[in-house]
């Protein structure tokens, strides 16, 4: 079974620190997802052998890679910008390392870029780049995929275009794949895990509907998309914050200090069964939906998001409906 | 006031102000070029063109200077990757020395050299005895040229190497390509036109290097020192036609610069 682990893995720069890390990626995609300069791109140039990591080590199938040149680690890695060469075509740069020619010609289809072969990179666009340089990478069979941002400085809609094709593509290869993001939704969409890094440590790893519904830390909560996190205390059937309970399944007994986490997306508004009242402080267009931050009478602001169908205006006053399921508990 | 006037006044700027002020340095440059050229009649310059002084002096200046920048750019390629790429604070020192040659007075350079392969030291004696004498000889006249040229094809390479992305490399390097390979398929070709540009300023400068020669290899002449030579005992018309051989060459050089090399000053 192929897999790449890191163990004990480490690396300081001036005021930066990543590590001690331990990590293994069998035949999935691990989405690293994370801030900028919380160490991501070190960590993937740690695995190429672009930078010495300063303790651990770092294997493949096995093979210890620790001290090796980036040439004899057989890990593809696909850069944030594509890193095409510019005096080269298309298919040039994917021939670049290409095992066989029909390899070329395989991967040119797979990834839609047979019309581009004859042009150089500057004359492609940002995802027809990406197309490119994923080919040329593939093209070497590397026994491990990284990815660095790929798809940061796309367009959006291309951008979900190609990521909805990496998904495809991923499921096709049988090597381990590290993605690394600063995007929740690449890293939910492409992962088969995710691992949240916060300062050069990882938070947590889980499959990302385990990540997102039951965060182990503050920082993985808001960092997913979890604006709801408030400090409350343990009661009867929920757990009170300021004036408010809220429902919540809890083992812990009443009076235990907590952490209540609530993605936007479970709190509903108007509905029947509403058991808690509050006022719409502010509402936001964000395509797709609105977000309402609502003033709980007797609580803390709650931020919700909602259909664009309703009609609710700053200073309405609504239902408040939450599903004990959907409030999480640190 | 008149349409005449506002036209004038529209076009007299600041920019065109300035223009004017450099015209006349403009024209300082080029009128004593286009003097030379007209002192000189063709067919005086195309008759001096077979004389063996003049013969020898181009066949002198021309192979030494390609042998200098041929040894320039041998080592001087290897030294600009290195101070382009290494990671050490010592690549300031090691520059400040390339650059010495630079700003050192030409027959200072010359004074320099004569210290360390002169008639009388170990090196210069060893080598003569071994009948390639370091002075004096052709082989003078190419170390005189490497000592003062040599630095533009690192100066100028050392740039154009970090023009070159290190991401590109890596990604040669994470794609199976060795350093060698890498910097085969992918560093040289990108760096090519500011090499050529280095490799160009070199050969020009070699071509025109009279300080440092003069201290080493009076013979045989290179075409400045015969132009030199020219001037001191026939007069400065005999050192018209080599003059405008050197224009000429200086001329193909910029040409060079222009087009498919990269111009370091542009």
């Amino acid at each position: 079974m192929t897999s790449l682990r890191l163990d004990g893995v480490a690396k300081t720069y001036e005021g930066f620190e990543l590590g001690p890390l331990d990590l293994t990626v069998a035949d999935e995609v691990l989405t690293v997802l994370g801030p900028s300069g919380c160490g991501k791109t070190t960590l993937l140039s740690i695995v190429a052998g672009l930078v010495r990591p300063d303790a651990g080590t770092v294997s493949l199938d096995g093979r210890v890679l620790d001290g090796r040149p980036p040439e004899n680690r057989s890990v593809g890695l696909v850069f944030q910008d594509g890193a095409l060469f510019p005096h080269l075509t298309a298919r040039e740069n994917v021939a670049y390392a290409a095992t066989d020619r029909d390899r070329v010609a395989d991967l040119a289809a797979r990834l839609e870029i047979e019309d581009l072969l004859d042009r150089r990179p500057p004359a492609l666009s940002g995802g027809e780049r990406q197309r490119v340089a994923l080919a040329r990478t593939l093209a070497a069979d590397p026994d491990a995929l990284l990815l660095d941002e790929p798809l940061s400085s796309l367009d959006a809609p291309i951008r979900r275009r190609l990521r909805d094709e990496l998904h495809g593509l991923f499921a096709t290869l049988d090597v381990p794949v590290l993605y690394v993001t600063h995007d929740q939704r690449a890293a939910t969409v492409l992962g088969d895990r995710i691992a949240v890094f916060r300062e050069g440590a990882v938070e947590q790893v889980a499959p990302p509907d385990a990540v997102l519904a039951r965060p182990e830390t503050e920082f993985v909560a808001r960092f997913t998309g979890c604006e709801n996190v408030f400090e409350g205390t343990v009661v009867e059937g929920g757990v009170r914050v300021d004036g408010v309970t809220f429902p919540a399944e809890s083992t812990r007994p009443p009076g235990t200090a907590v952490t209540a986490c609530i993605r936007p997306s479970c709190v509903r508004l108007n509905a029947p069964d509403a058991a808690l009242t509050g006022t719409v402080r502010r509402r936001l267009n964000e395509g797709d939906d609105y977000r309402l931050r609502v003033a709980l009478d007797g609580g803390p602001d709650l931020v919700a998001r909602v259909r664009p169908s309703g009609t609710l205006a700053p200073g309405d006053t609504v239902g408040v409906s939450i599903a004990a399921e959907d409030v999480h508990l640190l | 006031m008149s349409a005449r006037h506002r036209l004038f006044t529209s076009r007299f700027d600041w920019l065109s102000a300035t223009l004017v002020l450099g015209g006349l340095l403009l024209l300082y440059y080029l009128a004593p070029l286009a003097s030379l050229f007209l002192a000189a009649p063709p067919g005086a310059v195309a008759a001096s063109l077979t004389e063996s002084t003049v013969v020898n002096a181009m066949t002198t200046s021309v192979l030494a200077a390609t042998l200098s920048t041929l040894v320039g750019t041998v080592f001087g390629l290897p030294l600009a990757y290195w101070l382009a790429r290494a990671d050490t604070r010592w690549t300031g020192v090691v520059l400040a020395v390339v650059v010495l040659p630079l700003v050192l007075p030409p027959t200072v350079g010359g004074v320099v050299l004569l210290t360390v392969v002169g008639p009388n030291t170990f090196l210069g004696a060893s080598a003569a005895a071994v009948g390639v004498p370091l002075t004096r000889s052709l082989a003078g006249v190419v170390i005189a040229q490497t000592f003062v040229a040599s630095p533009f094809v690192v100066v100028t390479a050392k740039a154009a190497f970090e023009g070159v992305d290190r991401t590109l490399e890596h990604a040669s390097r994470s794609l199976g390509k060795g350093r060698m390979t890498t910097l085969r398929n992918v560093t040289v070709p990108l760096a090519a036109p500011g090499i050529l540009a280095g490799v160009t300023l070199a050969f020009a400068r070699a071509m025109g290097e009279f300080g440092a020669t003069m201290m080493l290899a009076y013979y045989p002449r290179t075409m400045p020192v015969q132009i030199w030579v020219s001037f001191v005992s026939l007069g400065l018309d005999a050192a018209y036609p080599i003059a405008i051989i050197l224009v000429v060459v200086s001329a193909l050089a910029l040409i060079v610069l222009h087009t498919v090399a990269s111009n370091p000053w542009q």
